[in-house]
């Protein structure tokens, strides 16, 4: 495996990894924003339609007819938030040409196909195609509206807003749904220039072989761009309020759902990580090993470490009638960890585990754009190797401390309508 | 030991596979490159499974509904310890998962797979239950079924399942109800166990980072030899037809979803994989986002860009379901109604019908891109019993013909129900 990042212009990186086991090629390309509820809905739409149709392929239908016609390429948009940062990307995949089985250059007809929806959209008189965008923007209003249909990704999201109520990260990286709304044609292609023109971006290339001809492509596109961006802050600590903030939903559900955010002003970004496989990331985590199976409290108890935001989320599903005493329970493991109760089984344990997802990286195309992305967001420069040595470093005491360090800031429970069920 | 080195001569991939002396049939795939290993051992026992006998039953025995997935759960739990902590000393991602006709126990890791492989063939081969640990795992799969009641996805389905099936068990969830798993005891799971978890019956799948003799020596070591117990399933007789075209329910939910599905016949070992490759192949025709009507489905604001289908095939039943959202699921099905029709009279067009053909190829050239993949295709064709890579050589030598005949022959009109989950408070 060769890696190497270059940079293309002013705050735009590219990464190529050239792994030949891989049978497939795939691009990505992130751009970077601070995330303002005022533009979320319109950026989202924005990228959205460059994976609609093109100026070369106008129409939602000429454009998939393309990407069947070359083995079923994959064409895709993406919108998430990592803090207070709106990444979207657009991304494809395609077989390697060597597998065509009349002798097609997929790779090419690929590439310039992926370069004419980036660069060269769907767009009239400073619009995007109305056709395609009215497909696009339904699609993201009823993905709005579907988010309730999750219940437990619904809580997160829920929770997630009321810990940090007053900062970008409150907000969805999709905008409401009156903000998706209001977006036009017009509105949706000036958030694509403003995009193009200000924000950070990181594209990743990641094949069988290296390849000159496609950062030459993103180089030469991006030279005729007008380029004025800043670099984000990818890391924006959340501060605990002064008292813990409860809100209680109730829904017609037969499984209430309860989520604890707790936030922590520590730097020590390895010894949180350890420190939440610990408690809540695995079947051998105390989480899961006493609310659920030693006591029975609750069907699903997790936890999850957001670095961005310096926060713990802890969820987990479970019947009314022990909402109070699975919480006392959580509140009590992370106890434990503050006071020193971790074994060296548990230690290891967790170191082992995050060895193995760390080994993992490089088996699929996306583990090592989604991994070395995170790191560059870090600004971290390190290999998965070196990662799982700082993990390695870690000390019992670091991860007593990194536990006393999280304060509890917020709880959220979605419970039972009284009389439903 | 018969050893048997299986290639694919489309995609130039093979795999080596052993039926093993204890009575196991064993795929291996060596994948220079990759750091991960997946291993998957698996036995044809899902909640369908219901009413069995051996040669050496005079009587079928009939078990409560969910119990091959209750079975799942305690198998995790040794008489020393959980099966988890014999896992967290070595870094594995484990787990396990029933279906209708099959019951999964898999790890995946980057290192110490040896011991990883020793603790899965260990721990599958020494059952172990007790009343108590019974009675406490009512509980938790209680609240698994309290979950699941909320997922609209799963009620659409499940809903589907039971308006198209009369008497097969594929109408059941997967994991009972709290009645049925109230009647579950520990003499039943052993008794579950040891029929449908002889080694005759179940299959170990192994890809990425692993050395066949390796992988073999362990087997050697751990497999325990099974005579072959002669096992017999039957289900109920199954009539042709349905039993209410629609249903609909209600739920707090952010947007109405359906599942629209049409009954197909049943079909069993290779001929099952050719018709599902053509079932596949159809709904992709039928959902490409290119044709008239998807697209005039998408511009009437009738579906979005997630409307798609699934080929759901297994023993003693057969349908292919179209899915999504939509405020008119019941517009969407007038849509799919008049365009199988219409193909059903004109046929498909060459054109599309290559195109699709062609995508269908390269998908599955990707997903030998993967090592969990390329796992779940070796253990899954055997459990079907076919080749783990004869779905690449069917799709390659179908036929638009083949297509034709399987709309017009297997898509009926008036074998299709149609589940909607209602958002409360909704406009229909």
């Amino acid at each position: 495996m060769r890696i190497n990042r270059t940079e293309l212009g002013e705050n735009i990186g590219f990464t190529s990894v050239a792994d030949e086991k891989f049978k497939t090629c795939s691009v990505y390309v992130r751009f970077m924003t601070p995330l303002d509820p005022e533009n979320a809905a319109a950026n989202s739409l924005a990228v959205s339609s460059l994976s609609a149709s093109s100026s070369a392929l106008p129409s939602v239908a000429a454009l998939n007819e393309r990407l069947s016609s070359l083995y079923g390429s994959a064409l895709g948009s993406f919108s998430r938030k990592r803090g207070d940062i709106q990444i979207l990307g657009l991304s494809a995949s395609w077989i390697c040409s060597r597998y065509a089985l009349e002798g097609e250059d997929v790779e090419s007809e690929m590439l310039s196909l992926f370069r004419d929806c980036l660069f060269s959209p769907d767009v009239t008189d400073g619009a995007f195609s109305a056709a395609s965008f009215r497909i696009t923007k339904n699609d993201l209003l009823d993905h709005i509206d579907a988010e309730m249909n999750n219940k437990r990704g619904y809580a997160l999201d829920r929770a997630s807003e009321i810990a940090y109520a007053g900062e970008p990260a409150e907000f969805s990286c999709c905008g409401t749904r009156a903000s998706a709304e209001a977006v036009t044609p017009e509105s949706a292609y000036s958030a694509y220039l403003r995009l193009l023109s200000t924000a950070q971006i990181e594209i990743y290339y990641v094949a069988p072989e290296e390849s000159k001809a496609v950062p030459e492509m993103f180089r030469r596109e991006f030279s005729a761009i007008e380029r004025r961006s800043q670099k984000c802050t990818f890391r924006a600590v959340s501060p605990a309020k002064s008292e813990p903030v409860t809100v209680t939903e109730e829904m017609d559900v037969n499984q209430c759902k309860t989520v604890l955010a707790f936030k922590s002003d520590s730097d020590d970004i390895y010894a949180m990580r350890v420190m939440s496989a610990i408690l809540g990331e695995t079947p051998v985590s105390k989480l899961f090993v006493n609310v659920r199976e030693r006591l029975s409290l609750c069907y699903y108890c997790a936890c999850r470490y957001s670095p961005a935001k310096n926060t713990l989320f802890v969820d987990s599903g479970v019947e009314k009638a022990n909402i109070e005493a699975a919480e006392t329970e959580i509140l009590r493991q992370l106890d434990e960890i503050r006071n020193g109760n971790v074994t060296e089984d548990e230690l290891e344990s967790a170191f082992l585990v995050l060895d193995n997802s760390l080994a993992a990286v490089g088996d699929t195309p996306s583990s090592y754009s989604s991994w070395y992305f995170e790191r560059f967001c870090d600004g971290i420069k390190i290999d998965p190797k070196q990662q799982s040595e700082r993990y390695r470093e870690v000390t019992k005491e670091r991860i007593i401390a990194a536990a006393r360090s999280f304060r509890l800031d917020s709880r959220y429970y979605m419970t039972v309508t009284e009389g439903c069920k | 030991m018969v050893k048997n080195v299986i290639t694919s001569k489309v995609a130039g991939e093979s795999c080596i596979h052993v039926k093993h002396d204890s009575g196991l049939d064993i795929y291996i795939c060596e994948m220079p490159g990759f750091s991960t290993v997946e291993a998957i051992l698996g036995t044809k026992y899902g909640s369908v499974n219901t009413m069995f006998r051996t040669a050496g039953d005079e009587d079928f025995t009939t078990v409560p509904e969910g119990i091959a997935h209750f079975l799942e759960h305690k198998l995790f739990e040794n008489e020393d310890c959980g099966v988890f902590e014999l896992y967290a000393k070595t870094g594995a991602s484990a787990n396990a998962m029933t279906s209708f006709d099959r019951t999964c126990y898999l790890f995946g890791c980057s290192k110490n797979y040896t011991e990883n492989l020793r603790i899965l063939l260990d721990f599958v081969q020494k059952p172990y239950f007790t009343q108590e640990t019974v009675d406490k795992e009512q509980g938790i799969i209680g609240q698994e079924i309290q979950m699941t009641s909320d997922s609209p996805e799963w009620r659409v389905f499940f809903n589907m399942l039971r308006c198209m099936y009369r008497s097969h068990p594929v109408r059941i969830d997967i994991a009972g109800t709290q009645e049925s798993i109230a009647k579950i005891d520990a003499p039943l799971l052993y008794k579950c166990y040891d029929t449908f978890y002889n080694l005759n019956n179940m299959a170990l799948s192994i890809a990425g980072n692993v050395r066949a003799d390796e992988v073999l020596a362990i087997c050697d070591e751990l497999l325990r030899p099974c005579e072959d117990n002669g096992l017999e399933t039957v289900f109920p007789d199954e009539p042709d037809g349905i039993i209410q075209p629609e249903i609909r329910e209600k739920q707090h939910i952010g947007k109405t979803i359906f599942n629209l599905g049409y009954k197909c016949r049943p079909y069993s070992g290779e001929e099952r994989l050719r018709m599902s490759m053509a079932a596949s192949l159809a709904s992709a025709i039928l959902t490409d986002a290119s044709t008239d009507m998807f697209v005039s489905l998408l511009e009437s604001e009738l579906i979005n860009s997630g409307f798609g289908a699934e080929v759901f095939f297994g023993d003693g039943w057969s349908a292919l379901i179209f899915s999504g959202e939509s405020d008119s699921p019941e517009k969407v099905r007038d849509a799919l109604f008049a365009e199988i029709e219409r193909i059903s009279r004109e046929g498909v067009d060459e054109a599309i019908f290559r195109r699709i053909k062609r995508s269908t190829y390269g998908l599955l050239i990707r997903e030998l891109n993967n090592v969990d993949a390329v796992a779940n295709i070796m253990l899954n064709g055997h459990l079907d019993g076919v080749g783990p890579y004869d779905a690449i050589d069917i799709v390659s030598a179908l036929t638009a013909e083949d297509i034709n005949n399987f709309i017009k022959n297997e898509l009926r009109n008036d074998n299709t129900v149609l589940s909607v989950i209602e958002k409360e408070g909704g406009s229909q």
